[in-house]
């Protein structure tokens, strides 16, 4: 956390889902990043710890499992949350079985994405206190 | 609806049947048996719900509140046109070879969504020539951008424009095809990238092949044939045209101003003429040059061209909707001179210059008047000339009082509906009527617009009204003072730009909507009519917001930020500052790309079943095709059990009810009394009736209380109208009494009514097994208005759900779903259905008020309370 502001990074290849959501995650009070390709936002996870990962799974190159996989390795308590059109039973339960936090199908209301990163904020919060 | 959870259920109910049918003697069918063809009758109605829910939570995808992606457009494109398929071969079993025409058509409206999903222009829409009047925002590929959005303006904004055409980009690559002209300019303009040439020697190769090749015949005549309908429209003997530009990237963020030709005051004779001119200053040196700086390619260069009326104007200018070099300052900017406005737009002329503050009554704060010595006007046989200004007139503003205000409001208007700041240019004729000539987003200099991220505190430093309430149905952020609507007479004289506060949100506030700044009611469906509108206008729309007519004051400077959802006292500077400058969304590809095969498959257009177009033919949209497909199975139904009855498992006949209403019943076993006479001519009684659902509702039905308990019709007209047209339709083909069909068993009853315009479908299983039970109950349409239609669809909505009903409503489309009750539960539900049935009949027609809704759901809960148990003793 920056200035107890929560970091988020969203990655996904369609540009309008980060268009969407960076405005109005920021104006929540949000500090936000956004990628649509996953070699670069795994390369900037790696310089920085983000406290909550925002990730589609289906992408060209690295996947969204890959890169969800990469990021828990290198910080387990990064609240993984991940949205995808190409939703499944079999993806939804290896995605809980990496340890992620939450597993959206677009398309989502951006009400639903808002109260799934504030339970993430909870958790997150209440970690750092104890 | 019979998908999913009933689905399994009516395969259980029709092996049912067929065992009965069997075990009851008569034998079972050769071919295909009414069985079967019910069996795909059964399947159509699933199809034609699930297709119409999937249209409509796409439509909802539009409001701003989702996040999606072209793969769900995709997908969402793939699956409304499989199952539409679906309906097709549904039909064709039912009727096989009868409409075969559907697959011509369902494949001319497939490929162009397949088109438009490639990014290629629908293979359909391939005209040369298009009226403004059928130009909308989103054919900006086919029209240019100047070209949609003026005509945005006068089709959606009721702002009055030119009368006009546009020149397609379609004509304009036909145009460049002819004579390889294309490809000469291509090797000149390669050379000319390459450095070989410089801009001025390219220009002075390129523009006379232009001017010399030939227009091809179909566009010069097209063009000419546009140009003979708008002189008769106007009742012109003579007609003059302006021809502009409307080229792609116009209007971008490169404004490309100044660089292409408009050319005025052109007779009709000459168009072909001033449509090659126009296109050959898409080669002047400058906008070589131009384009080159910027970055735009050579590719990139397409030329739709707009050809309007020619406006004689009595003064002309420029207004900007922001001082853009001082935005903060709140004040519009107007610069006017007499005659044509070429001058002003081209800064050559001495105008006149007005400041006058954004907010209505817009006082003017400074003025500047300068001598206007000469003005531009057209020359009587085309083109134009400079006259000398009279000294008495040369220091007179050009501008009155009373046309600033209505210039101001018309370009908040402008503003508001593109939800950016506009530069706009416009005249007044002589007869003092403004005319709006072109608009595009006016680029703001020094605009210290907030970052979303600073508007996270702004809750600290404003006082919020309301926030988490309600439902948005379309995203954004308005200001504005609050007017409060309590009945229709307030809709008259709607304050432009004010935010319009209400209970309901009900359709009759559409005609007030692209005035609003945004609407916020306290019920609502996002789905609704009003929804749809607010979408196409994008107003922000804040539904089912509780309280609200009463926590707001008449008047009371408000803000309204949808997608939080928060109402702020007073106007929050940053949020209005960042809706300004914040990238529209609806303007981003993936919106605009919905909204594009949402026309190949939202509207509908057949309509009447007894109108000439009602054929496959005339089916422009999927949404055609599913009503095409419906309308014909009831038909394929009632001709194959009843009219031409050839399946010995079934027995038909007209069921006698002793209210207007007849309906034809085909019994595919045990439903009707073994003793019965069957056939075209059989009349059935009631008590002959076996089927345990049907007789349920049938008492319902024949209830005479719900016929006639009505208090007298407030509005006559209307009630008259719907009862001509309901009867009408009756008289002149009684065939049209077939369209209320009940097909039932010992245990099931499928009834599809048409009463007048209504539509009513219910399915329902009722056993001693509770677990097996279930009924659905689909209804829409009607005669009357939108608002009308939707009270009434709310109260079958409050009926049924006071009763257990699970309930969906989509505008005035309700769809109710109940399921494992007991029998006698079940029973006095589908008893309830029976007497709607009677009430709603002509019931939207009385709908005039909300305390109507009310009233009618006490009523009919008491009549169903009362009625039931004596009824049945």
């Amino acid at each position: 956390m920056e200035n107890n502001k929560i970091s988020i990074l969203i990655l996904d290849d369609e540009p309008i889902v980060s268009k969407r959501l960076k405005p109005s995650l920021e104006k929540k009070g949000y500090l936000v990043e956004t990628f649509t390709e996953s070699e670069a936002a795994l390369k900037r996870v790696k310089e920085k710890k983000f406290d909550i990962v925002i990730t589609d799974l289906k992408m060209e190159g690295l996947s969204g499992m890959e890169f969800l996989t990469e990021v828990k390795k290198l910080y387990p308590d990064t609240e993984v949350i991940v949205i995808t059109g190409f939703a499944t039973m079999d993806t939804a339960k290896e995605s809980f079985q990496k340890g992620i936090f939450d597993f959206l199908a677009k398309p989502f209301k951006l009400g639903e994405i808002t109260a799934v990163i504030q339970r993430a904020e909870e958790k997150i919060r209440n970690n750092s206190q104890s | 609806m019979l998908h999913g959870e009933t689905g399994g259920m009516f395969d259980k109910a029709i092996n049912w049947a067929k065992n009965l049918v069997n075990s009851s003697g008569r034998s079972s069918a050769s071919g295909l048996s009414f069985i079967n063809t019910f069996a795909r009758f059964r399947e159509i109605l699933a199809i034609n719900n699930q297709s119409l829910e999937l249209i409509a939570d796409a439509n909802d995808k539009l409001s701003g509140e989702y996040i999606f992606d072209t793969h769900y457009i995709e997908t969402t494109c793939i699956k409304i046109s499989s199952l539409v398929e679906k309906l097709i071969y549904a039909l064709d079993e039912m009727a096989p070879g009868k409409y075969l025409a559907l697959h011509d058509a369902f494949n001319r409206i497939h490929y162009d969504i397949e088109d438009i999903l490639a990014g290629r222009q629908p293979r359909s829409e391939n005209r040369l020539i298009i009226p403004y009047s059928d130009i909308n925002r989103d054919m900006g590929d086919e029209v240019g951008g100047k070209n949609a959005t003026l005509a945005q303006v006068g089709n959606f904004m009721g702002i009055r424009i030119p009368d006009g055409f546009a020149a397609t980009a379609v004509a304009f690559a036909r145009y460049m095809e002819q004579d390889r002209l294309g490809e000469k300019i291509k090797q000149i303009t390669d050379s000319w990238e390459n450095d070989e040439i410089d801009s001025a020697t390219a220009s002075s190769r390129i523009q006379p092949l232009i001017l010399a090749a030939k227009i091809p015949t179909d566009l010069r005549a097209e063009i000419s044939a546009a140009a003979a309908a708008i002189k008769k429209r106007q009742g012109k003997k003579k007609i003059f045209f302006a021809v502009r530009s409307s080229a792609w990237g116009e209007d971008s963020e490169h404004s490309f101003a100044g660089q292409y030709s408009s050319i005025l005051n052109v007779p009709a004779s000459k168009l072909g003429e001033a449509y090659k001119k126009v296109i050959a200053s898409a080669y002047s040196a400058s906008a070589l040059e131009y384009r080159r700086r910027i970055g735009y390619t050579e590719k990139e260069v397409i030329m739709p061209v707009g050809f309007q009326q020619m406006l004689n104007p009595m003064c002309s200018g420029v207004l900007y909707t922001y001082d853009p070099v001082a935005p903060a300052k709140e004040v519009m900017i107007a610069t006017s001179t007499w005659g044509l406005g070429a001058p002003v737009v081209s800064g050559t002329a001495a105008v006149d210059e007005f400041y006058m503050e954004r907010e209505p009554p817009h006082k003017v704060v400074q003025t500047k008047i300068t001598a206007k010595l000469q003005a531009l006007v057209q020359a009587e046989n085309g083109g134009t000339k400079v006259i000398d200004i009279p000294e008495n007139r040369q220091m007179i503003s050009s501008l009155t009082k009373e046309q600033l205000s209505e210039l101001a409001d018309t370009g908040l208007l402008i503003e508001k509906n593109f939800r950016k700041p506009q530069d706009i240019e416009f005249g007044f004729t002589h007869e003092g009527e403004l005319t709006i000539l072109q608009t595009r987003p006016l680029a703001l200099k020094s605009f210290n617009a907030p970052s979303a991220s600073e508007l996270a505190a702004i809750k600290d430093r404003y006082k919020v009204i309301k926030e988490h309430c309600g439902t948005t149905a379309q995203d954004g952020i308005a200001t504005g003072p609050v007017h409060i609507i309590h009945s229709d007479d307030d809709l008259k004289n709607f304050p432009p730009g004010a935010i319009l506060v209400t209970k309901f949100a009900s359709p009759k506030l559409a005609s007030v909507l692209h005035m609003a700044a945004a609407v916020i009611t306290e019920v609502g469906s996002v789905t609704g009519h009003l929804a749809t509108v607010a979408r196409e206008y994008r107003v922000p729309a804040l539904f089912n917001c509780e309280n609200i007519t009463t926590t707001l004051r008449e008047g009371q400077e408000i803000t309204l930020d949808a997608e939080e959802p928060a109402i702020y006292e007073g106007v929050v500077k940053e949020l209005k500052y960042y809706a300004l400058s914040e990238e529209e969304i609806g303007e981003t590809y993936e919106y605009r790309l919905l909204r594009r095969v949402l026309k190949k498959i939202e509207p509908l257009n057949l309509v009447d079943p007894t109108e000439k177009n009602f054929r496959p033919e005339a089916c422009q949209t999927l949404h055609d095709i599913i009503r095409f497909v419906h309308e014909k199975a009831v038909q394929t139904i009632v001709d194959q059990g009843y009219y031409h009855p050839h399946d010995p498992d079934t027995a038909a006949g007209k069921l006698k009810l002793g209210v207007p209403m007849d309906l034809v019943v085909i019994d595919i076993g045990g439903g009707l009394a073994e003793d019965i006479e069957t056939g075209k001519k059989a009349i059935i009684k009631p008590e002959q009736v076996r089927s345990v659902p049907m007789k349920a509702l049938i008492q319902g039905i024949i209830n005479p209380k719900a016929w006639t308990n009505e208090p007298v019709p407030v509005d006559m007209g209307s009630f008259m109208s719907s009862l001509t047209r309901t009867f009408s339709a009756e008289i002149t083909s009684p065939r049209e009494l077939g369209q209320n069909l009940a097909v039932i068993s010992l245990e099931y009853a499928n009834v599809s009514l048409r009463l007048g315009y209504h539509f009513t479908m219910i399915d329902t299983y009722i056993s001693d097994n509770m677990n097996d039970n279930y009924a659905y109950f689909r209804f829409f349409g009607g005669v009357t208005d939108d608002a009308r239609r939707a009270r009434r669809a709310r109260f079958i909505g409050a009926v049924l759900s006071h009763y257990d009903f699970r309930i969906d409503l989509h505008g005035d489309l309700v769809v109710a779903r109940l399921k494992k009750l007991d029998k006698e539960a079940m029973l006095k539900r589908v008893y309830l259905l029976g007497l709607l049935i009677g009430v709603t009949r002509q019931l939207d027609v009385r709908m005039v008020n909300e305390q109507r809704v009310k009233e009618y759901t006490q009523n009919l809960i008491e009549l169903l309370e009362d009625g039931y148990g004596k009824q049945q003793n």
